[in-house]
């Protein structure tokens, strides 16, 4: 078998190569987010003439409509900037790059370096919280879930047990006062739960609530805090402090079957579309 | 040099495919590239190439071409070995493509990327090209007839290499292929597109397919002790498979539930890796440990069982990582444990993670592809014993342009001449 000499190596490889015309791809964004809630988008520039600009599309009966100028930084990129500071409403935002007067290219997700939303942990007394996680949709495009919570009720662990489920938590934006307990509701026609919360001191904003399986119904519950009783607002009970745009598949729990002697009821929590936290109450088939 | 890689599909996802592109993507900086795909099943690629690598296909089929109807699809491959694992999907029609290629290809160097095209490799390339052949998996895992059919037909290939030295000695031990020269050479890492780990999270990640031999049972178990002395550590699974309503039921049933996740699928992983401040890998084989290298490159240490093949290649035991005893719950948990309760080891293990795993790079991984085919070529056509030498030496000056390979293949070349 011939070989080819080293000669023939170095002549080959000093053949020159030319790059062939690249088809435009479709326009990724690489996102990074920071403790505040805030998100940076950067886009590959794709040339064109004009400004351009990133916008964010809320699809509900008016269209919501949120434009952010992406400036050219280093390396041919082009970055717009959401502080937490800019109000977006609670919803799903569909991410588009727009030049100039040329239609609107919806943006593909690049590299979501969302490490700092990790372990977030506000200041408690932060008078709103804003939470955007950029997701990837069904259809593979980037767009961001944004929250908005003044005052806000994070939950954390959750502790199910034979008789009683406990919910750990964080109050954000108020202070629990006299009278503070957790109003459960299912359905707004259905009856509504009263449960005991108390106070974690050694967590600012920490609280503990505890829901007794024997006052469950069959039904879909959500709580409501009531940091200052009933005169004082509801809050909702969601988790929103984290990297994760949708809890239900990740903060997965078991259920238990209720009473344990001769059980009639299968209760079990779960996080909804939404991200609240939610305890379903089924019959024992 | 004119390199051409023989692909099993260039169009979807998967280790070998990555690591090809990621291998082409590099060796194109310096040399003409293509990566001939045995099928196209969509569009484009999966994996980007940069402009200097050509892809192309041998047999199209997307709906409603030609070849998708062919008839010769029908009759089974003689030449693509039975007892290869995708020999279902091989054919008449894919033995006379691939033979029509091999028989006419451009190219200095042919590397086939799967043990059934290094047969047709082996079989069917045109006198002139280097024949080398990839093996991604390992001995090991081939079936007594397939190792038959590659003892009695890779003594064809000029070199076969393997992701790990202990693979390379397996084949020396039990193949016996004189003449053919066997290398390991790593799968390539590229650096990541984001920052390292701080280390600052409390969090492990472990990361792939949620599938038996990754034996994700043990890390969730060792997860228990873990969790029961260190409450503020968690544990995350990134992965999909068929393993997950027992790995789910598992956390249940061990109330773990607040402290192990199962994400699902992330791409790309990196930022994942980098939410963590440890890494955990409990299979029971790999052939090579992939993910250990990735979460290295983000200066994550890794805790990983002692299995064959590829992390006791990779971990340097007690310096950037640890290695633990395969398939004991109680070693993997005092692992996790002795580096959550150690920050300062922790720390400097991730320093030294992140500055040992530079190896992997692409850059480096193509050096030593590059110093073997020089090294193949310059022993085939050895004959010219000081001039040889000489032009090797200005072929990879030219080629590299870096001291530290040019020194490489000085060596090599001088080996080769006081050797043949």
């Amino acid at each position: 078998m011939t070989q080819p000499t080293a000669d023939q190596l170095l002549e080959t490889s000093q053949r020159t190569f030319q790059p062939k015309e690249d088809a435009i791809p479709a326009p990724r964004a690489d996102c990074i987010a920071d403790s505040a809630g805030g998100l940076t988008f950067d886009v590959l520039d794709g040339g064109g003439s004009g400004r351009a600009h990133l916008v964010l599309v809320r699809r509900t009966a008016e269209e919501d409509v949120v434009r952010l100028p992406l400036t050219p930084v280093a390396q041919g990129r082009l970055r717009a900037v959401l502080p937490s500071g800019v109000e977006l409403a609670e919803g799903r935002w569909e991410t588009h790059i727009r030049v100039g007067d040329a239609e609107p290219r919806r943006l593909t997700p690049g590299i979501n370096d969302l490490r700092a939303l990790v372990d977030r942990s506000p200041d408690p007394g932060a008078a709103r919280i804003a939470v955007r996680i950029p997701y990837t949709t069904k259809h593979g495009n980037l767009s961001v879930r944004s929250w908005l919570r003044a005052p806000h009720a994070e939950a954390g662990d959750l502790t199910l047990g034979q008789d009683r489920l406990t919910v750990r938590g964080r109050l954000y934006g108020a202070a629990l006062a006299q009278g503070a307990h957790m109003e459960l509701s299912a359905g707004r026609e259905g009856p509504v739960l009263r449960a005991e919360v108390t106070a974690e001191p050694s967590v600012p904003g920490g609280f503990s609530c505890t829901v007794e399986h024997g006052t469950l119904t069959e039904g879909a519950w959500r709580f409501r805090l009531r940091p200052a009783g009933e005169e004082g607002p509801r809050v909702r009970l969601s988790r929103l402090l984290d990297d994760v745009a949708d809890k239900h598949d990740v903060f997965h729990y078991p259920g238990t079957d209720y009473p344990p002697s001769a059980p009639s009821l299968h209760v079990r929590p779960a996080y909804t579309a939404s991200n609240d936290l939610t305890l379903t109450v089924t019959p024992v088939p | 040099m004119h390199i051409s890689f023989l692909l099993h599909n260039a169009y979807g996802i998967g280790g070998t495919i990555r690591t090809t592109y990621n291998l082409a993507n590099t060796l194109a900086e310096q040399h003409d590239v293509e990566i001939v795909s045995v099928f196209r099943h969509r569009e484009d690629p999966v994996f980007d190439h940069v402009p200097g690598v050509r892809v192309r296909h041998l047999v199209d089929l997307r709906p409603d071409t030609a070849d998708a109807a062919d008839p010769e699809r029908l009759r089974p491959a003689e030449v693509f070995p039975h007892a290869e694992a995708r020999f279902h999907q091989y054919n008449a029609l894919t033995d006379r493509r691939i033979a029509e290629h091999l028989a006419s290809v451009e190219a200095d160097v042919v590397v086939g990327t799967r043990p059934g095209l290094n047969v047709h490799l082996a079989r069917q390339t045109r006198r002139g090209p280097l024949r080398v052949g990839q093996e991604h998996l390992t001995l090991d895992t081939h079936s007594p007839q397939l190792r038959r059919t590659l003892r009695g037909v890779y003594p064809r290939l000029d070199a076969l290499t393997t992701t790990t030295e202990a693979d390379a000695r397996s084949y020396e031990r039990k193949m016996r292929l004189p003449g053919v020269r066997l290398q390991a050479v790593p799968n390539p890492v590229p650096a990541p597109a984001v920052e390292p780990s701080d280390g600052s999270g409390k969090w492990v990640v472990a990361a792939g397919r949620l599938a038996p031999v990754k034996r994700y049972d043990l890390l969730i178990r060792a997860f228990a002790t873990v969790a029961a002395e260190r409450p503020d550590w968690r544990l995350r699974i990134y992965g999909r498979g068929k393993q997950k309503d027992r790995l789910r039921a598992l956390i249940e049933e061990l109330g773990l539930y607040n402290h192990v996740y199962l994400m699902g699928a992330a791409h790309p992983i990196d930022p994942e890796w980098a939410k963590g401040s440890l890494a955990a890998v409990t299979s029971t084989m790999e052939s090579f440990g992939m993910t250990i290298v990735e979460a290295m490159r983000l200066g994550v240490p890794v805790v990983a069982t002692d299995c064959p093949h590829g992390p006791g290649e990779i971990i340097s035991d007690g310096t950037d990582g640890r290695l633990v005893k395969v398939g004991d719950v109680k070693a993997i948990a005092g692992g996790l444990l002795d580096l959550i309760n150690n920050d300062e080891q922790r720390q400097q293990m991730s320093h030294a993670a992140l500055k040992n795993s530079a190896r992997f790079d692409p850059a480096r991984i193509a050096e030593r592809y590059e110093s073997l085919f020089a090294d193949l070529g310059a022993r085939t056509g050895g004959s010219a014993g000081g001039r040889m030498r000489g032009s090797l030496h200005r072929t990879r000056a030219a080629l590299l342009g870096s001291a530290y390979a040019v020194r490489d293949a000085g060596h090599a070349a001088l080996r080769k001449g006081r050797t043949s």
